[in-house]
């Protein structure tokens, strides 16, 4: 550990900051980009930034019902979600944070908000906050395997679980286009979808009974409480589609610090995530929510998919 | 060394102490106080005792010797002092927990059986540890196993008691039947009784320490409750009080796998030889298979103490694999791997001890505020029993191994060996361990799943039913008791390396002990960090991500403020505790997709007013079940085989006595015969 700086600490805080700061402004890029496809105007990028600052001065009401867990919930997930943040190298190819956890705790940080995230929805003694609870659990259940077999994958190929490995080699390897990788990445596309909860998994936009999983167990925040957990559920969005480009889409990250690199890394980060924010809202906008008896398809292909990336590990 | 010798002495005199109080002051006021406070000093010795071994040398006396058959050997080595450890360390809490907790039965019988049992349970646990010879090592085997049958069967006024206590002496005289004929192996090869020949691996020809193994696998492993032969653990563990259930799943389970580590690293001497590959890989599958059942099992489930039962063969099943993989990987000659596989493995089985303990403990609370074990039945229970609320919240995080508590390290570590398995030189093996990360990992999810489900409709929403309502917090001495534990989860989760430095002083691993605050790192051949994890360095980001949100939330956002108002209901009112979610509709999503194991059976009778008209329902009752396809199945086929078999056996017994003398006829001539024409040497 004492082989990294100051000026790397600086930075790794840079980045994590980086990260908390920019992750509305995909939700607002994401929102753009459904808005135009379906040929509506949309609001406009900054309009979660607003959502957030407004929605933090406003009075909340809590349920009667509820314990100290409802009330802790938003917090506990914006601190899992946020401390993630720190273990993800942005622009530079490696994170100063990434000796004290590699990919499997931000797996297990994200789980811990999750954790709170459906007991808060039992909380309130709500049928819906119940029925959120219920499907989500399902989704992670099934989401799990998916996620662990393709973290095998990555870091049977790259040699690790510590994201900064994994970012280096992923940078320092010429060919990206290797089969076993390809089918990684069909598999992380779909764990991605499902735990953001994008169609066809969940449908956040609505409130419907039948559709919805995620909004149904935040369903009785508000003020403070609410702005804390779709803040933290964008962070936890920005988390995973960073992690895709850097293991996927590795190219260019700054190796050595200099202004200009940074700030043409940060660019190329912006870039990049963006791109993959829209191509994502794009397709959700071409497929329609699936029954929820079906989803275990879907995520039954990423298993497989993952799998046959381990099979061509080992050919 | 002789300061060790006297605690022995010491810890013996006082659980035969709190055994005979319990019995001699039956009746009186201070009884529990008699039996449980010996107990308690007893066990804080026996932790006191392990860590002297750690430091020094290890004890090895032979009491007296008579017949070779006889002698009462005992040997504490850092093997034995890691598992005293846990019979040290859960015992405590739960004597501390009992001083209390058994009040629950002053007015409706006697306890001093109870305290008594208790006492000697504990006792021989710690006698079959550090016995050092065939013959005492199966009596305390089985006084262990007839004590905590008793135990079982102590509220026996109630008819399923009986009959889970009826399961588990069967199944566990077949256990300790398998141990006995590797015993008897081990014996025909070797000449003694002492476990010490036994280590002498050069005299025993490979097969037989192979049969033997296996032997003793599917003996313990009994014991341990692993699938198919769990079949007694979520009977028995349920039925005795929740003391003892905590002791039985923490401690007893532990027993077993002290047993298997023996055979395996001990008497076995699992070299590098490819020869044990398939043993490893054995274990594996049967840890894999153990685990994932035992999880699906415990999610439909809604008795919290059978929950917790079975969730007690999934942990087991970690456990399997962490030992598989040690052995595999030292058939590879993979020897740093093979030692990490090992750390994770016994880890695991610290941990599981203290959170099971832990957990168990709370159930135990539950019953006796609420005087039931039905989920369906509790509800809001967090604003009345806030401390037990916490305690069971700490006990579901760390078994669910989520950061930043000792489960998640234990699991960390396990994931990290299983994803090592691309070492392997072998395709076949590569890829088929690949399905072990892929069970491995629907565990996680799924335990997860099931303490949301515990936690969730226990201590959330609102009462369902009037026991839930009448609930209050327990007294103290039970919340510290589960402290104790809880504490111990969050100091191992957040210094993960007092744990481990434990384990590699007491295996003798080759390995060099740390500093608590070093970080866990796992580097590749090119020397790149494959993974690493300090767990205190991410502490100190939580505070700093908290402390830096909520001045964050200060300033922007400023002073607002909170009501409390009703849920939200549509706008139609009248939400009750009928409305909200149950324990059975929860898992509904889970229960459909693994149906296979389940085979969901739905009930469904309608009432109607008048026979004619179907369409007007006056009411309708729904019952959902869940079955269990392995007492189904497997335990039905097989107990249905041997009534047949026996019930055509039966007509050998006609009541005539000819057909008697005609039989004694038929033996002597046999008998006759088979002197006559047999072999002479």
């Amino acid at each position: 550990m004492s082989d990294f700086s100051m000026l790397d600490y600086g930075l790794g805080i840079f980045q994590a900051l980086l990260i908390i700061v920019l992750s509305p402004l995909i939700v607002g890029i994401m929102r753009k980009t459904k808005a135009k496809s379906q040929k509506r105007i949309g609001s406009g990028i900054f309009q979660p930034y607003y959502d957030i600052i407004k929605l933090l001065r406003k009075d909340e009401i809590i349920s009667d019902q509820s314990s100290w867990i409802f009330r802790a919930t938003p917090w506990i997930n914006f601190v899992t979600t946020a401390s993630a943040a720190f273990f993800i190298p942005v622009f530079l190819v490696y994170s100063p944070f990434g000796v004290v956890g590699d990919i499997l705790l931000v797996v297990g940080l994200f789980a811990l908000g999750r954790f709170f995230t459906m007991l808060a929805g039992l909380d309130t003694a709500s049928s819906f906050g119940g029925l959120g609870s219920s499907r989500e659990m399902m989704v992670s259940v099934l989401v799990e395997p998916a996620l662990f077999m393709t973290i095998f994958v990555i870091a049977s190929f790259y040699g690790g679980t510590n994201i900064s490995t994994i970012v280096s080699s992923a940078n320092d390897t010429s060919i990206l286009v290797v089969p076993g990788i390809l089918f990684a990445l069909i598999a992380f596309f779909i764990i991605m979808m499902a735990e953001t909860g994008k169609l066809p998994f969940d449908n956040p936009s609505t409130h419907l009974e039948l559709t919805m999983i995620h909004e149904a167990m935040v369903l009785e925040y508000s003020g403070k409480s609410l702005a804390l957990m779709e803040w933290s559920h964008a962070i936890k969005q920005i988390i995973l589609f960073t992690l895709f480009v850097d293991i996927f889409l590795p190219w260019n990250f700054v190796e050595q610090i200099s202004l200009i690199g940074i700030s043409f890394g940060i660019m190329l980060f912006i870039v990049k995530v963006s791109a993959l924010a829209s191509f994502t809202a794009f397709i959700e906008t071409r497929v329609a929510k699936w029954r929820l008896f079906r989803v275990s398809d879907l995520i039954a292909m990423a298993i497989s998919s993952s799998m046959i990336g381990v099979i061509f590990f080992f050919l | 060394m002789s300061e060790n010798l006297s605690i022995v002495y010491v810890i013996i005199a006082f659980f035969s102490l709190g055994a005979t109080l319990g019995l001699f002051t039956r009746g009186q006021k201070y009884h529990a106080y008699f039996t449980y406070i010996p107990s308690a000093f007893a066990s804080f010795l026996t932790i006191i005792l392990s860590l002297a071994i750690f430091s020094s040398e290890n004890i090895h006396l032979t009491f007296f010797n008579i017949q070779h058959l006889f002698d009462f050997e005992i040997f504490i080595d850092g093997v034995a002092a890691f598992f005293l450890l846990i019979i040290g360390l859960i015992p405590f809490a739960v004597s501390i927990y009992s001083l209390s907790y058994s009040k629950k039965f002053d007015d409706k019988k006697n306890n001093s059986a109870l305290g008594m049992l208790f006492n000697v349970f504990i006792i021989s646990m710690i006698l079959v540890v550090i016995s050092n010879n065939v013959f005492f090592f199966l009596i305390f085997w089985e006084l262990m196993s007839l004590t905590s049958f008793f135990l079982v069967i102590y509220e026996h006024e109630n008819k399923n008691n009986l009959k889970s206590g009826l399961t588990y002496l069967v199944m566990t005289h077949l256990g300790t039947g398998f141990i006995f004929a590797s015993f008897m192996l081990m014996y025909a090869q070797t000449g003694s009784f002492s476990f010490d020949s036994f280590r002498d691996v050069t005299i025993i020809p490979q097969y037989v320490k192979d049969i033997a193994f296996v032997l003793a696998f599917v003996g313990f492993g009994t014991k341990a409750g692993m699938i198919p032969l769990h079949t007694w653990l979520p009977k028995a563990h349920p039925s005795a009080p929740s003391n003892v259930s905590a002791l039985m799943s923490a401690v007893m389970l532990k027993i077993a796998i002290y047993g298997i580590v023996r055979y395996l690293f001990d008497f076995n001497a699992i070299g590098s030889s490819s020869d044990y590959v398939w043993l490893g890989v054995g274990i594996i599958i049967i840890g894999s298979i153990s685990a994932l059942v035992g999880i699906l099992y415990a999610l439909v489930e809604n008795n919290i103490k059978r929950a917790l039962a079975f969730s007690s063969i999934e942990n087991i099943g970690i456990i399997f694999i962490g030992l598989g993989l040690s052995v595999v990987f030292a058939a590879f000659h993979l020897l740093s791997l093979s030692v990490l596989a090992f750390i994770a493995s016994m880890f695991h089985t610290l941990n599981h001890s203290i959170f099971k303990g832990l957990l168990f403990m709370t159930a135990g609370s539950i019953h006796y505020s609420t005087h039931t074990k039905n989920i369906e039945d509790l509800g809001g229970l967090i604003k009345k029993m806030p401390w037990t609320a916490m305690m069971f919240l700490i006990g579901s995080i760390a078994i669910i191994g989520l950061p930043p508590l000792n489960g998640f390290i234990g699991e960390w570590l396990t994931l990290q060996s299983l994803l090592a398995v691309f070492q392997i030189p072998s395709n076949i093996l590569q890829v088929s361990l690949a399905f072990a990360i892929l069970a491995f990992a629907l565990t996680i999810g799924l335990a997860g799943a099931t303490f949301v489900r515990l936690f969730g409709i226990t201590f959330l929403s609102k009462s369902r039913s009037s026991k839930a309502i009448n609930a209050v917090e327990v007294p103290r001495l039970m919340l510290i008791g589960k402290a104790i534990l809880a504490s111990s989860c969050v100091l191992l989760g957040i210094l993960p390396f007092i744990g481990i430095n434990l384990i590699v002083s007491a295996f003798d691993l080759p390995y060099t002990p740390s500093s608590p605050f070093e970080t866990i790192s796992i580097t590749n051949a090119d020397g790149s960090n494959f993974a690493s994890l300090l767990m205190p360095a991410v502490l100190i980001i939580f505070v700093s991500v908290i402390v830096g949100i909520f001045a964050f939330v200060r300033i922007i956002g400023g002073k607002t403020k909170t009501i409390k108002y009703g849920t939200w209901d549509c706008g139609f009112g009248s939400l009750s505790e009928r409305t909200q979610y149950t324990a059975t509709s929860l898992a509904e999503p889970i229960r459909r997709i693994f149906g296979i194991f389940y085979n969901p059976y739905n009930d469904i009778t309608v009432n109607s007013y008048a026979k004619e008209n179907l369409y007007l329902k006056k009411s309708i009752n729904v019952i959902s079940t869940t079955r269990n396809i392995f007492d189904e199945k497997l335990y039905g086929k097989i107990i249905s085989g041997s009534l047949f078999v026996l019930d055509k056996i039966r007509k050998i017994q006609s009541g005539k006595v000819n057909a008697y003398i005609l039989y004694i006829m038929i033996t002597l001539i046999a008998l006759l015969l088979f002197v006559g024409f047999g072999i002479h040497e």
